[in-house]
């Protein structure tokens, strides 16, 4: 028996990803009630995708490992740690052994949470239950134990939850969408931040009334800042040139600079435009389960007033949103540049900025110049959450059986490898272990309470309607 | 044979929410009979794409002024309303 068990383990452990997450795919799908046939294609889709993912991640990584290597040795910038951008991020959430739970823990979250009136919220955004996944996997990383970061996940879907609640009638009021509230990993959180930051603005005269015209800066930063493809071209050229300027200049090998910088260019511009494909396959699977699972909660859920919990992505074609974006790649690209003590070399999740600042909206009002302000403050303290966090997520990524290239550079991203949530988790889980899953509890119960004793100033705080 | 229509699914990042929604639609102008070519693009790049559209379906705020027909896709991520919206779309393709 023993036996059995250790090769059936073993048998496990060697399968990964790819395969174990499209055989627990298909038997949660239908036990939510999806069809057999439907629920098998979305599985074997779903690690179709996976492999996809990691053959553009192995590219990408491969590609930023080499002109990070050639940086450091050529010009003595340390720049090690390569931003693989979110669609990595969720692939590794997702592939790892949080991921494989993380939609029945976070669907549980929340079924009780609404029965005992802590939420309103009905979170119908499965997709992004990787967030939850990705600070469980940290976790994870971090204790080496597996039901605390399942535990670390469960709670993450509970702080979303109320940051949901917390905002949804700013959101519903200034994005006009009735009935909705956005419990999403990279937006939601920063609302903490940015309270205190916009309330400085307004103390300062002359800041206060400052405001750009979004036509015109979509108009001359939008072709370029706006274009993922034109974007990961430009900085492929421009990190080849930096990279490998030394083999022109002292070993007199032109040929070789050249043909080294066109080929990071074109494989940092087809990364740009591949990954999201890839990502795009995976969320293709998880439509069947994403459909039932929400069935399931719209059945179980009672009639009273509900929100529907969506994806940020909804808010950030507001016009605000994509200028202020558009202004803040530059300053984003600057800032990795110039801040002291920074390791990380910004790419892929450069087109990740207008999620970060969407929920500052209808707290700014739309003040394109205010969310640029506040999101520069925002990046600033995500690079040092990001420096600090590499080092797990390179660990996550290789324990979801990510390949990893020979020598390879540290890995992050934007999101949620910037967001102060999951290392606030990381920090308590390494530092206090079960006690600080307890203080996190204690945490996100206090922070009910006070909200629910005083619900509209807490939402009119975050930007929503005073009548 | 009928022309084959082209509709734009529009969202935040092109990616993720309009995927469920291409697929949808997808779907049901297979049922009904319809041929129809789907773009999923961002909502900043509508506007280039608009003029080779016969229909656009959006989930995030889009300019006004398309010169096309734009349609409401919050439903298919909500769930609430979400046939009406398809039966909307596909008599829209039908008349155009």
């Amino acid at each position: 028996m023993d036996a059995f068990l250790t090769s059936l383990k073993g048998i496990i452990d060697a399968l990964g990803a790819t395969v174990l997450l499209p055989v627990l795919i298909f038997f949660f799908a239908l036990i939510l009630g999806a069809k057999p046939g439907r629920a098998f294609r979305s599985a074997v889709i779903i690690g179709v995708a996976f492999i996809g993912i990691n053959l553009i991640i192995g590219l990408m990584w491969g590609a930023l490992t080499d002109v990070a290597q050639a940086i450091v040795k050529n010009t003595g910038i340390t720049r090690d740690i390569v931003d693989v951008g979110w669609p990595s991020a969720a692939a590794i959430a997702f592939g790892s052994n949080v991921g494989l739970w993380v939609i029945p823990i976070a669907l549980l979250v929340n079924v009780v949470m609404l029965a005992l009136r802590l939420t309103k919220t009905l979170n119908v955004d499965i997709w992004n239950f990787w967030h939850f996944a990705f600070t469980g996997s940290l976790v994870v990383a971090v204790t080496g134990n597996l039901f605390m970061g399942i535990v670390a996940a469960a709670l993450v879907a509970g702080f979303m939850l109320f940051f949901a609640d917390w905002t949804a009638p700013a959101v519903q009021k200034f994005y006009n969408l009735p009935g909705i509230s956005i419990p999403h990993g990279t937006s939601a959180g920063y609302v903490p931040l940015a309270i205190p930051l916009n309330w400085l603005i307004d103390k300062i005269p002359g800041l206060k009334k400052w405001d750009a015209d979004p036509e015109t800066i979509q108009k001359k930063l939008g072709p370029t800042a706006g274009d993922p493809m034109i974007l990961g071209l430009i900085i492929g050229i421009v990190l080849g040139v930096i990279g490998f300027l030394k083999m022109g200049t002292v070993d007199g090998n032109w040929q070789g600079f050249i043909v080294n910088v066109l080929k990071l260019g074109i494989n940092l511009a087809a990364v740009m435009v591949l990954l999201p494909r890839m990502v795009s396959i995976l969320m293709e699977g998880l439509i069947p389960i994403s459909e039932a699972a929400r069935e399931f909660m719209q059945k179980r859920a009672s009639k009273r007033e509900i929100y529907i919990g969506l994806d940020s992505a909804i808010l950030i074609g507001h016009p605000a949103v994509i200028s202020a974006a558009l202004l803040l790649v530059p300053i984003a690209i600057l800032l990795s540049v110039i801040l002291p003590g920074n390791r990380i070399l910004l790419f892929a999740d450069l087109a990740v900025i207008p999620f970060v600042i969407a929920i500052f909206g209808p707290l700014t009002r739309g003040n394109i110049i205010r969310m640029v302000i506040i999101g520069t403050f925002t990046l600033i303290i995500g690079f040092y959450v990001g420096n600090a966090l590499a080092p797990l997520m390179t660990q996550a990524a290789a324990a979801a059986g990510f390949a990893m290239p020979e020598g390879a550079a540290l890995i992050i991203s934007i999101a949620d490898g910037f967001i102060w949530l999951p290392l606030f988790f990381v920090f308590l889980a390494q530092n206090l272990g079960w006690a600080g899953m307890g203080l996190l509890l204690v945490l996100l119960a206090a922070l009910l309470f006070f909200y629910s004793k005083n619900a509209k100033k807490w939402e009119v705080m975050a930007g929503g309607p005073t009548e | 044979m009928e022309k084959t229509k082209t509709v734009i699914v529009a969202c935040g990042t092109a990616i993720a929410t309009s995927t469920v929604v291409a697929k949808s639609i997808e779907e049901a102008c297979k049922l009904a009979g319809i041929p129809v070519f789907i773009k999923q693009c961002k909502a900043a790049e509508v506007p280039s794409y608009a003029s080779s559209a016969d229909l656009i379906v959006t989930t995030t705020p889009l300019p006004a002024n398309l010169g096309v027909p734009v349609i409401q896709g919050l439903a298919f991520l909500t769930g609430i309303g979400k046939e009406q919206t398809l039966q909307q779309i596909v008599e829209t393709l039908k008349e155009g």
